[in-house]
């Protein structure tokens, strides 16, 4: 094993292999950073490219694209409250408001910094993993991943705020979620549920109109009212904390970073949760580190932990995604299925054989996310400082390139008007929410597992009728949801007992 | 404001629930079961929520994301306009199509509503409509389709 | 006034130099129905790379993808709003012939108006089970002593309406647990005997029947190599309702890449194009490139294509009705 790990660092380091992964990167910079052009609609472009392309140099282009767009994404997020990739959404929570605090620097440190930890222990877990992953996933069968669609639901307690009312919004707001993402036709009966006899909504609401539309429009409109810049709060315009007090964040969180890639990981292990969920429960966690009510308060304010858990979340549920992918076969996430088309174009099966024949190749695709990210962070410290001064320039020149910006991210999802409607009106939504206090991750929680849920309830009835209950990981994921559930409310206590 | 505003959305949801639950009652009950397990509950919170407000003491600034609501009457009036852009903007794409209406959107806000010099104006409009088209019309191929005016028109 | 004129008569020019069969110097678009990533995406994309060297003029070929309502939405566009021009060609669901029959709303097309180039491939569509249960032929699974569970991932895709049929209409004992997210979870579910087998195509099972994981059972109308042996739903019909049920369903895998022109477009333009495609599907580069993709590609001709169009639009009223219980629209 060690030597097909060393062999696999030998293969990327060609000339050749190295170059190719070089412009995947470059692409999947911007790919990344501009929403709009999304990391799989890319992935589905660039594929015909590799028909000529050896296995390693192939992978090294699609991976070294791919795994980059997690790490850029953040950036938007943070700067502009725009989410770049759908799995940057979480980091505009507290990164966009740092960004409005000034420390539009330090959170862009953060969010690379906890992008590499986390690209990294995605690549570690490929690399262990891949042997003994078999057993792990064919555990986890349609109950168990219902219920983990619910542990991901309980952790809508951590994602609100305190006390009865805010746990009351909070589950209000999960619901809301959950009751959109029943939109479009059901897998049961075939039923075509609020589709107003439109064909748009057929397939349901997608998820980038929604995001963009629910973070970025309200940010917008207070930028327009607030009339300054997007750090207008800052007293003499200077900007402060640069980048690299956010590399020191990263180690002074250090074990929180680790766990949130921990989970990242492991949401990206487990086939069909998709992708967009290991950030808000990345984040939910967080937030559950604060220790004092204040802290508390202090998430969705610019707390730079809120930063650090989605950051290192969204790169390592890569890693994660591709064990299945490699594994058996079964994609992830749907970057994951174009990848899946590029390992039968070059005329490879996964599966078994990716652990015993091609196991070099498969460590190759390790050293590839490894390199490709440091590569990236490294050019990216390069200029984040100055990437942080756009949060000085005047909004009135801001607002409108942020607009085509949200405009064209939320069209190209379908190529749809209805996608720009979908925007303004989650638009307006996202407004209401902000103006009456009502969280917004919950939404999201809900509106992403929402599908899921329904979905493996059903199978796993259909299946097993009642005795899915009592299977031993369904039990225990019960017991996990409960804790999720208790444990913000067990803190109250403390912190009340404390003050 | 917050009071307002979350009495306002919490009756919004509560009829988006309440019709929710009256169009999945007509459903096949396999279909109908999901919306009808989160519809009620739905209706139900978001009552809770209202009356809550209606009635309870004012709760303390909790939100989880901070936008500091801006209530003068000037801010609200920037905001007013603001989604008026927004709305002008989207009118424009569909009415014109995306290639038009982004440098006229742009020039017209940068001079309009951001009061930018002409020479700024001009230059952004033409930087960003020169990427805009070469990433996503020529490089890409991305469907914009006309806008609906022309097809009016007869142009198509 | 003038400029009215003025202007009128440039709206008119595009008319005037209206469709040509040499398109040098043009930009075709191919349509597509869904999102990248998918099928009908990639066989665009694969047929895009090759068409330009066998249309006259050596024109760009491009794809847009127009998602949405099952392609419903690219056909809606292709038939109503995009010019005849020879200029936009239109690919998406090989069953929109059924959606058109069942008269699922939003509909807006006539599948027999279309101008149709042809199909790119043929899909059989087959039942694989699990290589290490019992059941070795369809006869098994009719006197199974428990339900074999097919996994499926909703109505409307072959891989619950296959099954479905073989169910209700020929006695096999299934049990169809529908909800999975693709066919690729399926198979995972397979493999953690959470489901004991699925119905697809055979393309997409193909690597799994390698690797031993499931063996096919049976199969539709359509043939490709490798599963002639196998028995054909429509032969083991019990009665012709069922027969021409199943038939029914079976049909649009002969088209199932379809591609077609918008409904005014001129004979030449027409076939200018079925020659091009009929000679890129041959085209040695092509043929390499599908072969490491996995993809066959295979060409169907456009009045093949319009007949079975004709041929499912048809039916008498009592079989559509009937067909209507049990197959919906959808995937």
């Amino acid at each position: 094993m060690i030597e097909a790990l060393l062999e696999g660092l030998v293969l990327v380091l060609q000339w050749k292999a190295l170059g190719f992964m070089m412009l995947g990167v470059l692409l999947g910079f911007w790919v990344g950073l501009l929403p709009g052009l999304g990391g799989a609609t890319t992935l589905a472009l660039m594929l015909p490219f590799i028909y000529t392309m050896q296995p390693v140099e192939a992978f090294a282009f699609l991976l070294g694209m791919h795994s980059v767009t997690a790490t850029t994404g953040d950036i938007t997020s943070v700067l502009f409250g725009v989410p770049g990739e759908a799995s940057s959404a979480a980091t505009i929570l507290d990164g966009h408001a740092m960004a409005k605090k000034g420390e539009a620097g330090r959170a862009l440190g953060a969010a690379l910094a906890s992008s590499l930890v986390g690209a990294l222990i995605g690549a570690l877990a490929l690399a262990a993993a891949v042997p003994v992953v078999r057993p792990l996933v064919l555990t986890f069968g349609s109950p168990e991943l219902f219920m983990l669609a619910i542990v991901g639901l309980a952790f809508i307690a951590s994602l609100s705020s305190h006390g009865g009312r805010g746990m009351l919004r909070g589950f209000l707001a999960g619901a809301l979620g959950l009751f959109f993402a029943t939109v479009g036709q059901d897998p049961q009966a075939g039923v075509a549920r609020y589709t107003f006899d439109t064909l748009y909504l057929w397939q349901g609401l997608d998820l980038v109109p929604v995001l963009v539309g629910i973070f970025a429009i309200p940010e917008i409109l207070e930028l327009v009212a607030r009339g300054t810049s997007i750090a207008g709060q800052l007293p003499a315009g200077k900007l402060t904390r640069g980048a690299f007090e956010g590399v020191k964040d990263t180690f002074r969180h250090f074990w929180l970073t680790i766990r949130c890639s921990l989970i990242g990981t492991f949401i990206g292990i487990m086939p069909g949760l998709g992708g967009s969920v290991a950030q808000w429960m990345a984040y939910g966690h967080a937030a559950q580190s604060a220790k004092t009510l204040e802290e508390r308060k202090g998430f969705g304010a610019g707390d730079v932990r809120g930063v650090l858990g989605p950051g290192a979340a969204n790169n390592s549920k890569e890693g994660g995604s591709l064990i299945p992918t490699i594994a058996f076969g079964v994609p992830g996430s749907t970057a994951m299925a174009i990848l899946l088309g590029g390992f039968v174009l070059l005329g490879i099966v996964p599966g078994p054989d990716m652990l015993s024949k091609y196991l070099t190749l498969t460590y190759s695709m390790v050293w590839t996310i490894v390199i490709a990210n440091v590569v990236t962070v490294i050019i990216c410290f390069a200029f984040l400082d100055q990437l942080a001064r756009l949060t000085t320039v005047r909004g009135g020149v801001l607002v409108p390139l942020i607009l085509v910006l949200v405009f064209i991210g939320s069209y190209t999802s379908n190529n749809h008007y209805g996608d720009l409607i979908v925007t303004l009106v989650f638009g307006a939504v996202g407004y209401f929410m902000v103006l009456a206090g009502w969280p917004r991750a919950p939404f999201v929680l809900g509106l992403v597992l929402g599908k899921i849920a329904e979905n493996y309830l059903y199978i796993s009835v259909a299946r097993y009728e009642m005795a899915w209950l009592t299977r031993p990981v369904v039990l225990a994921l019960v017991g996990i949801a409960i804790a999720v559930i208790l444990y913000p409310l067990y803190q109250a206590r403390r912190r009340s007992a404390h003050a | 404001m917050h009071r307002n505003a979350s009495l306002g959305l919490a009756i919004a949801v509560m009829l988006l629930a309440g019709y929710g639950i009256f169009a999945a009652s007509s459903w096949p009950a396999k279909a109908a079961l999901f919306p009808l397990a989160i519809g009620i509950p739905l209706f139900a919170l978001a009552a809770a929520e209202a009356l809550w407000t209606l009635f309870g003491a004012p709760p303390a600034r909790q939100a989880l994301s901070d936008l500091e609501p801006t209530a003068e009457p000037a801010a609200q009036r920037r905001i007013a306009i603001a989604a008026g852009w927004i709305f002008a903007f989207f009118a424009a794409v569909v009415l014109l199509g995306f290639p038009i209406a982004i440098p006229l959107f742009l020039f017209l806000y940068l001079k309009l509503q951001g009061g930018e010099g002409w020479a700024l104006s001009i230059g952004i409009t033409v930087v960003v409509s020169a990427v805009f088209y070469g990433l996503f019309e020529a490089l890409l191929h991305l469907p914009f389709q006309a806008g609906w005016l022309f097809s009016w028109l007869g142009f198509g | 006034m003038k400029l009215k004129l003025a202007l009128l008569a440039c709206a008119a020019l595009p008319l005037a130099a209206a469709a040509q069969t040499n398109l040098s110097g043009k930009t075709v678009t191919i349509v597509v129905g869904y999102k990248p990533g998918g099928g009908y995406d990639a066989a665009a994309r694969m047929l895009a790379r090759h068409l330009p060297n066998h249309i006259p003029g050596k024109p760009t070929v491009i794809v847009q993808n127009m998602p949405g309502g099952n392609s419903i939405i690219a056909a809606n566009h292709v038939y109503n709003v995009a010019k005849p021009d020879g200029l936009t060609i239109g690919t998406f669901n090989r069953n929109l012939p059924i959606a058109q029959l069942t008269r699922v709303q939003g509909v807006k097309f006539d599948m027999t108006k279309f101008q149709w180039i042809g199909s790119a491939a043929n899909e059989s569509t087959i039942l694989a089970i699990r290589n290490d249960l019992p059941y070795k032929s369809f006869e098994d699974l009719r006197t199974a002593k428990e339900p074999v569970v097919i996994g499926s991932t909703g109505p409307g895709a072959n891989t619950h309406d296959f099954p479905l049929l073989l169910k209700d209409l020929l006695g096999a004992k299934l049990k169809i647990v529908s909800g999975y997210s693709s066919s690729s979870d399926i198979m995972l579910a397979i493999e953690r005997k959470e489901v004991d087998g699925r119905a697809g195509s055979l393309t997409s099972i193909q690597p799994f029947i390698d690797r031993n994981l499931v063996r096919p059972i049976i199969r539709a109308r359509s043939v490709e190599p490798g599963i002639e042996k196998l028995p054909e739903d429509e032969s083991l019909a019990p009665n012709p309702r069922a027969k021409a049920i199943m038939a029914l369903r079976s049909a649009p895998e002969v088209v199932a890449r379809p591609y077609v022109l918008p409904p005014a477009t001129p004979a030449d333009v027409v076939s200018m194009y079925r020659e091009a495609f009929a000679a890129t599907i041959k085209d040695p580069a092509l043929v390499a490139e599908s072969k490491k993709a996995k993809f066959d590609l295979e060409y169907t001709s456009g009045d093949e294509a319009l007949k079975v169009m004709k041929d499912v639009l048809s039916q008498p009223k009592d079989i559509v009705d009937e067909f209507s219980k049990y197959i919906k629209f959808g995937e």
